[in-house]
């Protein structure tokens, strides 16, 4: 007989430590009685919850009572099995469950019973997944395409590639949908060479976010991606499609894209200096000693947008071998060296000044370049890098840096993820006599708006991640005090697709990457004056 | 395989129940009718909207959820909830908002149990302002849920790491 007979009349507290004793003793004679509480509950709350676990207790222990009863007519009972032979891993509810999927109509209980599925595995419900991949239901849409990824169902590629591309389209890529970031990560999982080539050429995917996503998964997959990625780095690739995949090399940091990256300098794949800054910050993001050896060739070539992205990746990982081998470029003099020492200044490349600062001449060069710098925040880093030397010269040297008086002048914030980028903004905007604020994402950067500081313009770079610029501008657009303020976005030339988005989004007028300074200082004067 | 990295834990079936939950909340409390619209996937911390409830949930894994409405929206809901009681809008709008994401995040947890996840969730902060930013925990991309109401729209996104 059933400990529960005669439980409704008992008192509250008997109630529960009958019900206890029921769930620990899980046994299978007292689940007519449960059935019959849970369908009529008591009304009591407690009583009525513990009723639910109990009836969870002793189902658990017996897989085909709870088999059986999916077929119950009470829905809560039908649910609550589903929901225990999932929890449960009850192999034997899968031939019910997949014909129950195929019959109801209901969203709801295809979730259910999606779920369920997931969770007990095997390889007979795969084809149940891929066909609600396509779901009019997003949420059920979403659910499937995650358990395609984990089966890492090839089959299902067609599907989730369509979902990409779909979102790819004219009508449709102002929004990141739900099933796209999981259709990304799904074909990550899924690992093939077509599926990551997939991914690879969608580096380049016009919503912002996908772009994101794809990055995102290609730097979790890792060394398994470069292959992928250096495919899309060859001399006819497309400039933007090698600058990301570029800095995703870097992101991922392994030392197999490190010979790629070094190849396409060796072999001039590109002329463009945007690929070749991103080749360089790269190759200063995987840091090897091989690495340094392609860095400090870097330090040769004219444009000094590259030789910033060099010192900064050089500063990392700097040596005796790195600082005897600058010594000897910047001691052979000319315009190269002069170069070399201003951007070490302004990328405020602190181990590199610390390495060549005792070299004469040179260090008094460097020296000289310090105290030309109208940038605060390069006098501020490089008064304490002397304090540390601590030597007598560097304490006289500290006497030539002053505090800077308050500028007083006009304020303007920019933003990129790229270091040398901002150290490049700084050194323009305080050459031009604006205080300037720097932030790595358009989030940082609100949060100076948040503080209640105020600018005079913003550059702004399109792509970053945790806040693109898009989010930055549109949020700035809807601040009080800076719905008029000019922002600049900095684009490279075949963002273009782009370029009517952020126009309706607020941005005042574009500059296309790579810029002179003096280029700069022209755009910021025709809307600051 | 990202499916072992802390961002693909980010599973839709954990948003179901939250999402049944506040259409449930919504409808008995406020007597509206909310209608899920297409999910989309943000980055960024901008809600679109003006009042948002926010919780914190920690457990088999940790994340925000956020319930955002428009002003008119959420002002709906109040004259819904207190009838001609309104006192000041803005306390009780603050209020409402805030015990009607604690019902969410509590019946939501409640459906979470039965699946065999337990969580925590902490008192909901209430954010006002317009255009204002919630704080999400995770720096993950969040999953965001758009609702449309006779009473005007509402947002709830999920973050989780």
């Amino acid at each position: 007989m059933s400990s529960l007979t005669g439980f409704r009349d008992q008192s509250f507290l008997d109630k529960i430590s009958i019900l206890n004793e029921v769930s620990m003793g899980k046994d299978i004679a007292d689940l007519d009685e449960l059935l019959d509480l849970f369908k009529n509950p008591i009304g009591d709350t407690s009583v009525d919850y513990m009723v639910v676990s109990a009836l969870n207790g002793v189902l658990s222990s017996d897989e085909k009572s709870a088999v059986d009863l999916l077929d119950d007519d009470n829905e809560k009972i039908q649910v609550l099995c589903i929901r225990l032979c999932g929890e449960f891993k009850f192999k034997t509810a899968t031939p019910f469950l997949l014909s129950l999927a195929d019959k109801t109509e209901d969203p709801d209980l295809l979730f259910e019973v999606l779920v369920t599925l997931s969770k007990i595995g095997g390889d007979e419900s795969v084809s149940l997944f891929r066909s609600n991949i396509t779901n009019a239901d997003d949420l059920v849409a979403s659910m499937c395409i995650e358990v395609v990824g984990t089966f890492r169902d090839e089959e299902s590629l067609g599907f989730l590639s369509d979902i990409v591309t779909r979102n790819n389209e004219d009508a449709n890529y102002e929004v990141c949908d739900l099933t796209t970031w999981k259709a990304v990560e799904a074909l990550t999982s899924i690992g093939s060479a077509a599926s990551l080539s997939f991914i690879v050429d969608n580096l380049h995917h016009r919503n912002p976010t996908v772009r994101r996503v794809v990055t995102d998964c290609l730097t979790d997959l890792g060394a398994a991606a470069v292959p992928y990625l250096q495919k899309v780095i060859t001399p006819d690739a497309e400039k933007d499609d090698m600058i990301l995949a570029a800095n995703v090399l870097g992101f991922i940091g392994d030392k197999s894209g490190l010979e790629v990256l070094m190849d396409a300098i060796d072999k001039k794949y590109s002329t463009d200096s945007s690929v070749n800054y991103a080749i360089y910050e790269a190759i200063g993001n995987i840091g090897t000693m091989q690495g340094v050896v392609s860095l400090i060739d870097g330090l040769e070539v004219d444009d000094e947008l590259i030789i910033l992205a060099v010192l900064t990746g050089l500063d990392r990982q700097v040596n005796s071998g790195v600082i005897k081998k600058m010594t000897e470029m910047i001691g052979q003099g000319g315009s190269q060296a002069g170069k070399i020492i201003r951007a070490v200044v302004t990328a405020k490349a602190l181990n590199i000044f610390a390495g060549l600062y005792n070299e004469g001449k040179i260090g008094r060069f460097m020296m000289n370049a310090v105290v030309g710098s109208k940038d605060p925040e390069v006098r501020v880093a490089f008064r304490e890098k002397l304090a540390e030397i601590g030597s007598e010269e560097a304490t006289a040297d500290i006497a030539r840096l002053p505090e800077m008086e308050e500028s007083g002048g006009k304020r303007a914030l920019a933003v990129d993820d790229s270091k040398s980028m901002l150290a490049l903004y700084r050194s323009i905007l305080t050459s031009n006599g604006y205080e300037p604020s720097i932030a790595e994402n358009g989030q940082e950067a609100y949060s100076f708006v948040e503080q209640g500081d105020e600018f005079d313009v913003v550059i702004t770079d399109m792509n970053m991640p945790v806040m693109d610029g898009m989010e930055l501008v549109s949020k700035l657009r809807l601040t009080d005090g800076f719905e008029e303020i000019p922002i600049i976005m900095v684009t490279t030339e075949s963002e273009t697709s782009q370029m009517e988005l952020a126009r309706k989004t607020g941005v005042t007028d574009f500059i296309t990457k790579p810029f002179t300074p003096d280029q700069l200082k022209a755009k910021i004067a025709e809307y600051v004056s | 395989m990202t499916s072992d990295k802390g961002k693909a834990l980010m599973k839709v079936e954990l948003a179901k129940p939250f999402i049944k939950a506040a259409v449930d909340v919504l409808s008995m409390m406020a007597m509206i009718t909310p209608k899920p619209g297409k999910p989309y996937v943000k980055k960024g911390k901008t809600a679109v909207g003006d009042v948002t409830g926010l919780v914190g949930i920690t457990g088999d894994m940790n994340g925000t959820i956020s319930i955002t409405f428009k002003k008119s929206c959420a002002v709906t809901i109040v004259k819904n909830m207190l009838g001609d009681d309104v006192q000041d809008i803005l306390q009780d709008v603050q209020d409402a908002v805030g015990e009607i994401t604690n019902m969410i995040s509590g019946q939501a947890r409640a459906g979470l149990v039965e699946q065999g996840l337990t969580f925590s969730g902490s008192t909901p902060s209430v954010i006002m302002g317009d255009n204002h930013s919630i704080s999400h925990m995770a720096s993950t991309p969040i999953m965001a849920i758009p609702f449309t109401s006779e009473a005007g729209e509402f947002t709830i996104e999920f973050s989780f790491e």
